[in-house]
Formats: C-alpha cells, structure tokens, sequence
C-alpha cells in the first residue's frame, strides 16, 4: 500500500519536553501531519536548550534531544499570550482532528486552549493531556518529572544490586511510556469516532501509565506478601541469566540469558566445560537458582577472557540468547540496525546528516520511513498560515511584526 | 455514553494473540481491556509465564501466575498446537474471521510453528498481521535468539543503568519487570490499532514488524545524539549533569529528590532555613550541585533525617521542589492520588481471590476501560471458540482432543 495509516489525519502538537512529544512522534511515523505550536514568549522547548548541541554549539535548532523526538513534524510559532494568536489556534483546530499538549494540569484552561472550549471549534476533536499525576486528585498539580515519577511508581525500590540499595534505572523511562500509552489512546479515540461520531478527552497520568508496568511486582506483594527483592540482573526462574564481564580493559559487557536445560548444555559445551553439563550443581533451573553464585563465577571465568560480541556470536550459533551491553557508540555504528534502515540520517539545515532513531517497525510494502529531520524553529508558520487559513504573505508579516506569529 | 457505541467501536475488533511470554501478551491487552474480543491461543503445556510465577506463598500452580494473570485479564484462552499441520489448519480457520493477529513467535520459528508472514499474508489478505520478534524479520541478526535481558542490553538500556554509579566492578543493571517487552507489546497494538483504523478506508490488511530491540534504542532520551552530535559515549558511570539529584533518607524511608530549574533549588534552600553552606561556592548553580553531589548529600543528611517521607513528599511539592517517595509495592497501592482516582481495580481471579490490579494507564472521557473477566484457565474457552464459533462439530473436537491437537 502507498500510504501510511493515518495519512489525512491532522495533530495541533502544543507538547513539549519528551512525554508529550513522544506521544506525537509515533503519531508522525504512522502519517499524520503533526503541527508544533512552540512559543515566541514563554522559554522555547526545553529540549532544544540542552545539550548535546550538534558540536558542541548550542542553538534552538542545533540540539540533538529536540531534533531526535520531533522528526517528520512541522513547527509554527505564536505568541499565546496574544488572543489574536488564541483566535488563530481556534481557527486551526477546525482544520485538525487531535490536540495534544503536556503543561502542567490546568495550564492549557489558563491559556485558553482547553479541551471545553476547543470543542466549540470542533465538536469532534480528540484531546490528549499529559501530566505527572492526572488532572485531578489532590496531586495533580504536583512537580512529575520523569525520574520523580518512576520513583513513585515503585521503580527504584524494586530495582538494584543483590544486597544493595534502591537505584535509579538509567533513564526518564516513564516519560516516553506515559507518550507510548497516549498515542495508543489516541488511536482508540479514533476507532470510537468512527464508530459513533463522538470525539472525546484522554488524560494519561505519568504515574499511573507507569503503574500499569508494575502489574508483576503489584502482584508479588500481594500473593507472596513480600516486595519484590532487588537481584542485579537475575531471574525469577532462568539461570544462568546476567551481565557478565568481558575482555578488554574499557567497560565491555554480555548478557547471556539461559532459558532451559537444553542452552544451559549447550552453554557447557561452548564453553568447553562438558563436566558442568554433568554437575549436580547445576542439572535443572531450579538447582542452577540454588547455586546461582558459584554459576555467575564460573560463567564469568569464561567471559572475561573473551571478546563480547565472540561470545554473543558463539552462543547465538548453539540458540543461547547472548548480546553485548550496547553503548550510545556502539548503537549509532551498529551493522544491524544500519542494514533495517532503522537508524536514519535525513538532512536538517543546520546541523547536516546526524544518525537519529528512526521507527521501530515496518510495514511490509508499505511505506515506515521517517519522513523529514526535525523541523527549524517556525520553519512551517508562512505554510501552515497559508494553507489552512488562508493568510496571505502580508498577513503573515504583519502578525509577525506585532509580535503574534514568529 | 452508551455500551452500545462502545461494542459498536471496539467489541467487534477480534484479535487472535499467539506467541508467548510477555510482549504479544500486553499488546492483546491493551486492545482487550477496552473491549476487543481477544482470544489468545496457548501451547498444550499452557504459556510460559504460567511457570513463571509470582505465586501465592511461592507454590508453583499454572492456575496461579501473578505475571499471567496481569498480561491476560479480559481474554478468552484457546489451547491448540500450531506445529502439527491439523491445528495449524484450526488456527487459519480462527484467522478467517479476525481482524487483526498479534504474534511474537521468534522469527527463526515461524515456519515451523506454521507463522510465516508470507504464508499468512497470502492466505488472509485483509488481516492486520503484527509480528513482534527481538531484532526484526531482516537485517544479519534477524535470527538470533532474545528475552528481556538481552532487550535492555541489545536496546542500550542497560549499559545506561542505573546511571551516576560510582561503581565500574558493577554490571550493567537491568530494570524490574519486562519493561522492554511491555515496549514492544504497546508499540504493536498501537500501529495495529492505526492499521485496522485504516482498513476501513481501504479494505486492506497489512504486515507489521516490531522489532523490540529498536523500540528500545527508541527511548534513549539524548544519548544517540550525545555520540552523533557531539562524540560523547555515555554510560552508567560518571555524574549527574545536574544536582542536587539523588535517593534521600528520612526517618522512615526513602524519599527522590530533583531540582532542574533554579528557582526549585532556591525554594528548597529556604525551606531548609536557609543554611549558610547553601551558598557555598561549590553548590552556585545546577552544574556545579551535580558536580559536587557528594559533598551536598552529606550536608543534607540530618535535615532528612528530621523527616517522615509522606510529610516531606507533601510540604516539598506544595513549593514546587520535586521529590517524591521511592514507594515500595504495599506503599504505592495505599497512594492517596492513585485512591482518590480511582486507580486500582478489584477483580475476582480463580484461584487468587480478590486482588488489586493496575487500573488504566489513560484516562478516557468516552471509551470505556475495564476489566470485566479474569485471566482464562488454561484451556477454558477452547470449546466455546471452536464449537461455539467456528463450527466444530462434537464429534471433530473429540478427535481433535484424543490426538492432543487441542
């Protein structure tokens, strides 16, 4: 098929930061024509004002976090505190089926933008809101971001060393889960209208679309009356089944996940052990879990004389999962990734070719391809103006000059 | 609204879900819990996370997995094996009449589980076929083997977790749960549920590839670009890029602590009465606070320690300073915002009682979110489906059962 699945559809992004720009990344890479609002007034996208800067210059249009999560969108600029500007959001959201936006809750009725009033533009429009703790309750105007989310939601009580402390996870994971989860309501938003008509508004709460990722640990409180216990890379049931240390002096690792007796022989056998094969110790998962210390030795004992990605390539050949723990260099180099076409390089103005996350999947006989680099700031405010509104290019420069559109 | 316009938009969605594990199972879901009608087909020795467990006071019983149980709520369970030509035959028939097939039998499997995306294709063109496997169906590692370590590792994840450890000797640290399956599950519902959406402009199906290892590289927040823009490897060791950022001790617990912004760092200064060290030159801005964490932490200590966490969670965010508590799992079902909207959700499971799941993860003013029927017993809809809806007679499901095909 030519097309991609939502091509016609029309999104008025007011995201910003990752949760929210996420959400409309994946409505990018499935078709639709996602249009930025970004301010002129209020401080511009977080993300285009951190590093990494492409060499190290900073610049709104030069930051690699804004240019990775809003590729294939355009970008226009308005001065919301303008009502001239929020006149013209109303004019757009007739021309649009989704809104989305991630201030804080109550921000987009202060600014006159929320879900009650843009219905009366578009009484079928479908509004996503995203926020640290949902729009209502007694936190919902609490500070959320990624990290103090995940630690509400359980994350770093439940991860961590073997007798260690609570630890972080390495990531803002519940912002693009929280983005993840709204484009798939977003979806389902769509299926309802066009069943019934009616359009409608979602409200993901950082927190609980983390809390919905709990579900195993939940449970395990409650059936075992326990909390789950922090165990390093280990494994309810598999064994062996960790981050074991490879050769080299920098810091090179591989995850080796055995899941039946039948990979762990073939483990022994790679490893030219054939007398663990046979070691009582080890004979079942459930005696490889009793005696997990002495496998983790010997299994390392191997390991750390070895290239990683030999002994990925060496178990994988006998059905063993193994993989190298992959570095930010190791991924934008990678063979595999390049080959899928998954890593893109499409041409920005400012900062050239750089290697970017594309989409994870594809459709077969179908166009999944990113679409363009992220857009410049405003680049698309004399198109978007024109062709949906109809404004003329002196229009256009006169909202400029009095400070309404940029 | 109405449940009429609910089955009207979802309850006629059937999705047939195979595979097992984690991944396929959360994409079927999603699409479960707001009203499709998901069948989910097992092996004959049942799902692979019936044996995973958590049980009730760790007694292994299929009947009785914490992990199946949440990933299966809301579904009907079909038992047949695919492998042998007379179910395979069962399964194409289950195939005629269902909309979308989600599936993460791994890609070197296919065929012999009777799986082949262009067998599939041919036989059921208007079907929406997701596949979900670790590396993709193309590319030199299509047919290496994964599971969620290796997907936190292949994905990049890992190598960043838990981030600012001290500690090189340490491993890379993978995150509780199945986070990375749960990614790939929630991106393939999401993009079947675009495609099935476009089906009915086209009355086309399509072939979707999830590759699990990009969903990951996916959500790497910067780090891409760290090396593509400024030729920075990153990873779990080193410091936080800003401070104060860290797990803090209060009397009876562990609480998050962030400030990004300086005007947080400012208000928490003021909070703590405005200590004289505060404005040490080592702690002047957010750069140099995470430069020197450690030295602000041990200044820190006794003012946490002063506190309990729920009373210091509430009075640092009523000023906007974001901490949170690092909940346990007992904890984070007594939250008070997660209670008073009405979060969690009760559900009678066979075997379990009454227990407490994740409620849903976006909040919809319209499309209906519930879990309506507990996870199914090994087997218990096989009959119904096959009988009941596609036309087995009594006589061929006795055959069929005396063989071991169902």
């Amino acid at each position: 098929m030519e097309h991609r699945p939502l091509e016609g559809i029309r999104v008025l992004d007011f995201t910003w930061a990752w949760a929210g720009p996420f959400a409309t990344l994946q409505l990018a890479h499935l078709g639709a024509e996602v249009i930025r609002i970004e301010t002129t007034t209020r401080q511009i996208c977080v993300t285009r004002s951190i590093p990494p800067f492409a060499d190290n210059q900073p610049g709104a249009n030069r930051a690699g976090y804004f240019n990775q999560y809003n590729q294939g969108k355009r970008s226009i600029t308005l001065n919301l505190r303008n009502q001239r500007a929020v006149e013209m959001v109303y004019e757009l959201v007739k021309h649009c089926d989704i809104v989305t936006e991630n201030f804080g809750a109550g921000v987009s009725e202060r600014l006159g933008i929320g879900y009650s009033k843009l219905r009366e533009f578009k009484p079928d429009i479908i509004m996503l809101s995203i926020s640290g703790f949902g729009q209502t309750g007694p936190a919902r105007r609490f500070v959320g971001y990624g990290p103090v989310v995940a630690a509400f939601a359980g994350f770093f009580s439940t991860t961590g060393y073997i007798g260690g402390d609570e630890r972080e996870i390495g990531l803002s994971y519940p912002d693009p889960n929280a983005g993840a989860h709204g484009a798939f309501a977003v979806l389902a938003a769509l299926t309802h209208r066009e069943a019934t008509g009616e359009g409608q508004y979602i409200d993901v709460s950082m927190v609980e679309s983390a809390v919905s990722m709990m579900g195993e640990g939940l449970l395990e409180y409650q059936l075992t009356g326990r909390d789950p216990v922090r165990n390093s890379n280990r494994d309810r049931v598999m064994a062996p089944h960790g981050c074991y240390k490879a050769a080299g002096d920098a810091d090179k690792w591989v995850a080796i996940a055995v899941s039946s007796d039948a990979e762990w022989r073939s483990l022994c056998v790679a490893m030219e052990r054939p007398d663990l094969a046979r070691d009582e110790r080890f004979v079942t998962a459930e005696d490889r879990k009793n005696n997990e210390d002495a496998l983790d030795k010997l299994v390392t004992d191997w390991t750390c004389r070895r290239d990683r990605w030999e002994i990925a390539e060496m178990l994988q050949n006998v059905g063993v999962a193994a993989f190298p723990a992959m570095s930010n260099k190791d991924l934008v180099n990678d063979a595999h990734l390049l080959q899928r076409g998954f890593l893109v390089m499409k041409t920005h103005p400012e900062v050239g070719e750089r290697t970017h996350a594309g989409i994870p999947w594809k459709m077969v006989d179908s166009p999944s391809e990113v679409q363009s680099a992220a857009p410049l700031l405003g680049a698309d405010t004399e198109f978007v103006l024109g062709s949906l509104l109809g404004y003329s290019r002196e229009k256009i420069k006169q909202l400029r000059e009095e400070g309404i559109a940029a | 609204m109405s449940i009429n316009n609910q089955e009207k938009s979802f309850g006629r969605i059937k999705v047939v879900e195979c595979g097992w594990g984690v991944s396929a199972a959360y994409a079927g879901k999603l699409l479960a819990d707001i009203g499709a009608n998901v069948i989910k087909v097992e092996p004959l020795g049942g799902d692979i996370t019936r044996g995973w467990g958590p049980f009730p006071d760790d007694e292994r019983d299929p009947e009785k997995s914490g992990l199946f149980v949440y990933l299966n709520t809301n579904k009907r369970g079909v038992v047949l094996d695919s492998k042998r030509p007379e179910g395979r035959k069962l399964l194409d028939r289950l195939l005629e009449s269902a909309d979308i097939l989600i599936h993460n039998i791994p890609f070197p499997d296919r065929e012999q589980y009777g799986l082949l995306t262009s067998d599939l294709r041919d036989a059921h063109p208007r079907l929406i076929l997701t596949s979900i496997s670790m590396f993709g169906d193309s590319g030199p590692r299509a047919h290496w083997r994964g599971s969620e370590l290796i997907a936190s590792n292949a994905g990049g994840w890992a190598f960043l977790s838990p981030g600012a450890s001290p500690s090189p000797e340490l491993p890379p640290l993978k995150t509780f749960g199945h986070q990375c399956d749960l990614q790939a599950g929630l991106q393939a519902a999401t993009v079947a549920l675009a495609a099935y959406w476009d089906r009915k402009r086209t009355g086309k199906g399509r072939c979707i590839d999830v590759s699990e290892q990009e969903c990951i590289v996916s959500m790497l927040e910067m780090n891409l670009m760290h090396y593509s823009y400024a030729g920075r490897e990153t990873s779990r060791l080193g410091r936080r890029a800003v401070g104060p950022w860290f797990i803090a001790e209060c009397s009876d617990g562990k609480i998050f602590l962030v400030c990004i912004e300086e005007d947080q760092w400012e208000r928490l200064v003021e909070f703590m009465g405005n200590p004289h060290w505060a404005r040490d030159p080592l702690f002047k801005d957010r750069v140099a606070r995470g430069e020197n964490l450690d030295a602000l932490k041990a200044l820190m200590t006794d003012w946490f320690a002063r506190w309990k966490v729920a009373d210091l969670y509430i009075e640092a965010q009523k000023r906007k300073i974001p901490m949170a508590p690092v909940y346990t799992m007992g904890q984070l079902l007594e939250s008070d915002q997660l209670r008073q909207r009405g979060y969690f959700v009760e559900l009678d499971q066979p075997g379990l009682g009454r227990i407490k799941l994740p409620g849903r993860p976006s909040q919809y003013e319209r499309t209906t979110w519930a879990l309506k029927r507990p996870a199914p017993r090994l087997g218990e809809h096989t009959e119904e489906v096959l009988c009941g809806e596609m036309g087995v007679s009594a006589s061929e499901f006795e055959t069929l059962r005396n063989v071991g095909i169902v």
